[in-house]
């Protein structure tokens, strides 16, 4: 007993920890077990039987709103032209070429209508659902999908990359911190690494592990108090935490520079392409929500230059990132069990301003999505003839949180109680209404 | 086994107009009194012996032929309960022919006259006075107390149905009827609800036909004859059915002329206020409102129970309560237009003997007796190490360092806690800690959102104030009505904006009255009696602040201008609003000279602003308050101990508002210093401050006691702005960058406080690798550093540590177990590795 070794000690913790994990049941996942029932009586009352392809969401995020009209919807107000796609009857703008290849994987909602036309508001009522409330700070989307869904192989189940403005809008709010993201600086950066995954020089995974028995020792006495909701979860976080660290497949998934240079190339070596790959390799790795921003704060906010700014350099960094994500999903078999969004806050006036640019419009806007058991090339609803207002078909942004709940097996008509008792729909619709999936598409 | 269960026929409705009204009349003169063969023993099936009994209600009056009221009979029992054992009674009346009393225990009147009724059970009596006034008249009808507790009854204006706030099916109606000018009109015109404008495009469409009563959607729909969302309510052939029918066929009138005229309930009235049953005990409810007009009725059958935790108590629809589960719980009780709770325990059996608890002041007084009724038993007095750390922490947010903790544990003095408290209410870090409180009630906040100027200014106040003793009264009153340039008015500006009058009212309500309006910004609350009028009437009170200066480059400069009236408009009539105080009346044309002043005294001569102040510092003691959360009191979220929190704010007026008095009087209560260790008969229990509960600290206290453990100062850089160094969280300029507190969840103090900080992965994985758990432990010239260098031995070292981190000294079997640890591995790697695991462990992170 004299001798005994951190390794051994390594073993120790090892053995207590796998007991932690009998006893504690699922807590490793970072879920209580009422959760985890929960969980399999969603799957069981939505999936009917059919079992749910998606497993993840790529958010991508175009900070300041694109102009929709020069994009998905073109129309004789813009000043770039239509072009088909590999889809019959599908037609988008010039600015986006790549893509166009891939419209048989995506489909454009072209009917969007949302209710806050400044960036802050619109950015959280894109993210949450809710216009913003001093009453509430509402959970974003990605938290309530890592809610629902769980931890998958270690990896945090939500990763915002790289930090968005407007940082209340991304996060868990009143739900709680444990629902927070998980914030990842530039993946572009040369010395990109992520705080606290990293293991510090000073500190190897077997001193990491014998501190846990100094900890024991520690802790012994005041565990003999009292047993709090609260401690409980700080376990569960802190097994979590020990199981992220030392796991090789976390360590990978943010780890870059396996990724060949051809590979990165394919993305665009800038902080948007870099992002976007980032989030395949989370996704990949078992991520179950990534929000890929990479454009600069508002960088789509093109009040100056409209038609130069999106030629020259917003459409095609968005092309060339969106097209490779779309074909590496698909070739890694991924698109199956991947819903992939692209949008802003909003889109963009139909009428351009005389600095040449178009200012900020969320009457109607397009967006797309697909994968993850979402249909792809179809055009749902469609503007007026200056893509200004919805001609049919209006799609609230709840209607897009519950299309894309219904392909992850999460039950869209759920709600969360706020103070007060007030019940918050998770797919939350213009008028606190219940938003409904576009049936077309799923 | 057990008593009244009071049957259907109760929910009928006492209408004059009515032609329906239904009374059973058991005889035309005779009272019952056959309810038990006199010798039956009592079911109640006891060891404890009946002391005495109680008829309750004490006195009536039943005034008019539809009034009636339940009675019900309590025990006093040898083991301290009080149990309802009106089953057991018989009951008779002084008098014959002047009444009915029925199987539900209910007595109706037959002709005026006053007599007594009188329980018996054996050898005891009791008795009540029935007053009887015009017994031949009949009540004239009002829609509010006909329809309206009808509806309310039936569970139509639920928040869930279509008492939400945009109703439910294109049909809306007012919460608990509220408002029934409101449902009438809805019913009688129709019309669909906006939440914002008062227009509304789509066609009305009334509720009820008038010429075909019987096709009316108000009666088609909740008997199912046509499909109803929420199912069937009450069949064809009910009385309530009737009620409505006969309503409808009457014209469907309001009732009494003119609003002002029609009866109200103004006040509901519950008996028992509190009550301790034991498992498989119960207790029938009664319920009594006091009405606009003067007079008392019995509603116990015409409102609305809900049990906050069913799984404790299961409450019958007619208030009769079932013991379920040792716990506690309050009832929610709903009547039309009021809504009240009750408090209900659960113990197992009870406790057969109770010790003797010193008090040290009222605040025991008024805990202990809460926990006797509810047996349980508080825990010891805390032990000298956990009083300490305790606090310590709460008066100044501050570890104490190892050399104080040792000479407080060694110490002998009997008054060292009583020289302690003093010492430390006296202290500079009192006052940066109160600073740092108070920083977070009244939002002292920066960065990107303020002038740094203005941050600078408003931070100086607080701080002067906090120096002077300032009270808590005069705190709220200059800053409420800053004007000019003082440091209280520097709040008012966001990126020289001034915050918009209704932002501004929800705060200062919820920070000086605890109530929660901002539901009613948009629409009226919808779980209480706050209207949107009143919202705007409140706001209206900051409409006139503007800002005079001369150009955005010079300071600016608050005034408020009476030319200045027309900023707050009410959003749905798209009028200009009159400041109106919350419970009062539009402000006189001649007094609002000075708006904000005039809004600050009725502010702080408030009962509720007292009340409010000494729940939220209880909350900072006891890591939860009276009313919790603390600042939405309503009467459905009721104080667990209701004559503690009048108690301890009738003290701090008293006391002209003095904070660190009240302070003072908390930390000296025995509730406060008792042990977090539980007992058999406290464990478990989170609300009645039978044991201390761990506190999360606070992420710059916790940050501060890393720094202070280690003997690493935290360094922080504010754009170019640099900080001496050994400045202190707690003391830091608002919106200072820092990612550790970022992590665990500073309150950036963007809204007022909101719930506790919660434990999250992030902050778990900065525990094991991040630089504030391992950088500051390996640092050159740290605290670790140091002590390697120095000649003291590993036994000295962890107890050094002990002392500093968790004021305590290590037990033997730590010791023991902890140097054998150290000398197996290098010593430098061992030593961190331990102070690693300090700072990390639970005790560490929290305050108990």
């Amino acid at each position: 007993m004299g001798d005994k070794k951190p390794v051994l000690n390594f073993l120790e913790a090892e053995h207590e920890r796998r007991q932690f994990l009998r006893v504690g049941g699922l807590s490793f996942l970072g879920i209580t077990l009422s959760d985890y029932f929960r969980m399999k009586e969603t799957l069981a009352a939505v999936g009917k039987g059919i079992p749910t392809k998606a497993q993840s969401v790529i958010l991508i995020w175009l900070s300041g709103g694109p102009p929709h009209m020069d994009m998905w919807d073109p129309k004789p107000n813009s000043n770039f032209k239509p072009i088909g796609t590999n889809v019959a009857g599908i037609q988008i703008s010039e600015t986006l070429p790549k893509t166009a290849q891939h419209m048989d994987k995506l489909s454009i909602i072209r009917s969007m209508h949302t209710e806050e036309n400044n960036h802050p508001e619109g950015t959280y009522y894109g993210m949450t659902g809710h216009r913003p409330n001093p009453a509430f700070r509402f959970p974003s989307f990605g938290s309530i999908v890592s809610r629902e869904l769980g931890v998958q192989n270690n990896v945090p189940p939500y990763v915002v990359t790289p930090p968005l403005s407007y940082d209340h809008s991304y996060m868990a709010g009143n739900m709680g911190p444990q629902y927070n993201p998980m914030i990842v600086p530039d993946p572009s950066q040369e010395d990109f690494k992520i705080p606290d995954l990293t293991l510090p020089k000073s500190l190897s995974a077997e001193l990491i592990q014998d501190r846990q028995t100094f900890l024991k020792v520690v802790d012994h006495q005041f565990r003999q108090k009292e047993e709090f909701a609260r401690f409980n979860k700080m376990d569960s976080y802190q097994e979590q935490a020990l199981r992220m660290i030392l796991s090789p497949n976390v360590k990978k998934a943010f780890d870059l520079s396996e990724e060949s240079d051809k590979v990165k190339e394919s993305y665009g070596k800038t902080r948007f392409g870099q992002s976007v790959l980032l989030a395949r390799r989370l996704v990949e790795a078992g991520c179950r929500f990534v929000t890929a921003e990479g454009f600069n704060h508002s960088e789509w906010d093109i009040h100056f230059d409209n038609d130069k700014l999106l030629k020259e350099n917003l459409a095609p960094r968005f092309d060339q990132a969106m097209s490779t994500l779309l074909t590496e999903l698909d070739e890694r078999g991924l698109l199956e069990s991947t819903v992939v969004l692209a949008m802003g806050e909003f889109g963009r006036t139909p009428n351009i301003n005389p600095r040449a640019g178009r200012d900020h419009w969320c009457h109607c806007w397009s967006m797309v999505l697909g994968g993850g058991g979402i249909k792809g090339g179809q055009i749902v609803g469609a503007s007026d003839e200056r893509a200004a207002y919805v001609a049919e078909r209006k799609v609230t942004q709840g209607d897009l949180f519950a299309t894309v709940y219904k392909a992850l097996g999460i039950d869209w008509t759920k709600t969360y109680t706020g103070l007060d008792g007030r019940p918050l729909y998770i797919a939350n619709s213009i008028g606190d209404k219940q938003g409904h999936p576009v049936h077309e598409l799923i | 086994m057990r008593v009244s269960k009071i049957g259907k026929f109760f929910i009928s409705v006492k209408a004059g107009i009515l032609s329906c009204a239904i009374l059973v009349l058991v005889t035309a003169s005779t009272v019952r009194m056959d309810s038990q063969p006199p010798d039956t023993p009592l079911s109640t099936n006891l060891s404890a012996k009946l002391i005495s009994i109680e008829l309750v209600p004490k006195a009536i009056t039943l005034w008019g032929a539809d009034a009636s009221q339940h009675f019900l009979l309590m025990g006093t029992f040898s083991d301290g309960l009080r149990r309802d054992i009106t089953s057991e009674g018989q009951f008779s009346a002084s008098k014959p022919g002047f009444i009915v009393f029925d199987k539900t225990n209910k007595v109706s009147p037959i002709k005026d006259g006053e007599l007594f009724l009188i329980a018996k059970v054996k050898d005891k009596k009791s008795r009540s006075t029935i007053k009887i006034l015009e017994a031949q008249e009949k009540r004239p009808f009002s829609f509010p107390r006909v329809i309206g507790s009808l509806l309310t009854k039936q569970g139509c204006n639920e928040t869930a149905c279509h008492g939400s706030v945009p109703g439910r099916g294109g049909f809306k109606l007012s919460i608990n009827s509220i408002y029934p000018r409101d449902d009438f009109k809805w019913i009688v015109k129709g019309g669909k609800f906006e939440v914002l404008t008062e227009k509304s495009e789509e066609p009305k469409e009334p509720r009820i036909n008038l010429e075909n009563p019987e096709k009316s959607a108000l009666l088609l729909k909740p008997s199912l004859q046509v499909p109803h969302g929420g199912g069937l309510r009450f069949g064809v052939d009910s009385p309530q059915y009737s009620t409505i029918l006969t309503w409808i066929q009457a014209g469907a009138p309001y009732g009494e002329k003119g609003e002002s005229e029609s009866i109200r309930i103004e006040k509901l009235e519950v008996y028992p206020k509190e009550s301790v049953l034991n498992l498989e005990g119960s207790q029938q409810i009664l319920v009594t409102a006091h009405l606009s007009n003067g007079r008392k009725e019995d509603v116990t059958g015409q409102v609305v129970y809900e049990a906050k935790n069913g799984t404790v108590v299961e409450v019958a629809e007619d208030g009769l309560v079932q013991a379920k589960k040792r716990g506690e719980t309050s009832i929610l009780i709903r009547a039309s237009g009021k809504a009240t709770s009750v408090r209900f325990g659960v113990i197992a059996s009870p406790l057969s003997s109770y010790p003797e608890i010193p008090e040290n002041n009222l605040i025991d007084k008024h805990v202990f007796a809460k926990l006797r009724k509810f047996n349980i038993i508080p825990s010891e007095l805390s032990s000298d190490a956990e009083f300490l750390r305790r606090i310590c922490l709460d008066l100044t947010g501050t570890l104490p360092p190892a050399n104080r903790v040792r000479e407080f544990l060694i110490s002998r003095d009997p008054n060292k806690r009583k020289n302690l408290i003093e010492l430390l209410l006296n202290s500079p870090e009192f006052q940066d800690f109160l600073h740092f409180r108070y920083a977070e009630i009244f939002r002292w906040y920066g960065g990107a959102t303020q002038v740094a100027k203005d941050t600078n200014l408003y931070g100086e106040w607080l701080r002067e104030s906090i120096a002077i003793n300032k009270s808590y009264d005069q705190i709220a009153i200059e800053r409420i009505a800053a004007q000019g340039y003082d440091g209280p008015s520097r709040f008012y500006y966001q990126l020289r904006f001034i915050i918009p009058p209704p932002d501004m009212i929800a705060e200062q309500v919820r920070l000086y009255l605890g109530r929660r309006l901002d539901c009613a910004r948009c629409h009226d609350h919808p779980f209480e009696a706050w209207s949107q009028d009143q919202f705007w009437g409140m706001a209206a009170f900051y409409g006139r602040m503007i800002d005079v200066r001369e150009n955005v480059m010079v300071d600016s400069l608050i005034v408020d201008d009476p030319e200045h009236i027309g900023q707050v408009i009410h959003p749905k009539t798209s009028k200009v609003v009159e400041p109106r105080v919350l419970d009062g009346d539009v402000l006189p044309l001649d007094e609002r000279t000075d708006l904000r002043m005039k809004l600050a005294q009725w502010i702080v001569k408030h009962p509720y602003f007292a009340e409010t102040f000494v729940n939220r510092a209880w909350d900072w003691f006891f890591g939860r308050g009276i009313v919790d959360p603390v600042d939405d009191f309503r009467p459905t979220n009721p104080p667990t101990h209701p004559k503690l929190i009048k108690a301890l704010a009738k003290y701090f007026r008293e006391n002209n508002h003095d904070v660190k008095k009240l302070m003072q009087l908390i930390v000296q209560s025995r509730t406060y210093q008792l042990s977090s260790y539980p007992n058999d008969t406290n464990k478990g229990d989170r609300i009645n401050f039978s044991h201390a509960l761990p506190k999360p600290l606070d992420a710059a206290v916790l940050l501060d006691a890393i720094s202070h453990v280690t003997g690493v100062p935290e360094e922080y850089i504010n754009g170019k702005q640099g900080f001496p160094s050994g400045t202190r969280a707690i003391t830091l300029l608002p919106g200072t960058p820092s990612s550790f507190m970022k992590l665990f969840e500073r309150n950036e103090r963007k809204a007022l406080p909101e719930g506790k900080p919660e434990p999250a992965l992030s902050q778990a994985l900065h525990v094991l690798t991040g630089k504030t758990f391992n950088e500051k432990l390996t640092k050159q010239g740290g605290w670790l550093d140091q002590i390697l260098q120095s000649d003291a031995t590993n036994k000295e070292i962890i107890e050094e540590l002990y002392l500093g981190s968790l004021s305590r000294f290590p037990s033997r079997g730590e010791l023991i177990r902890l140097e054998e640890m150290v000398q197996k591995r290098p010593r430098k790697e061992a030593l961190e590795s331990l102070t690693w695991a300090i700072i990390s462990s639970r005790q560490f992170l929290h305050n108990n």
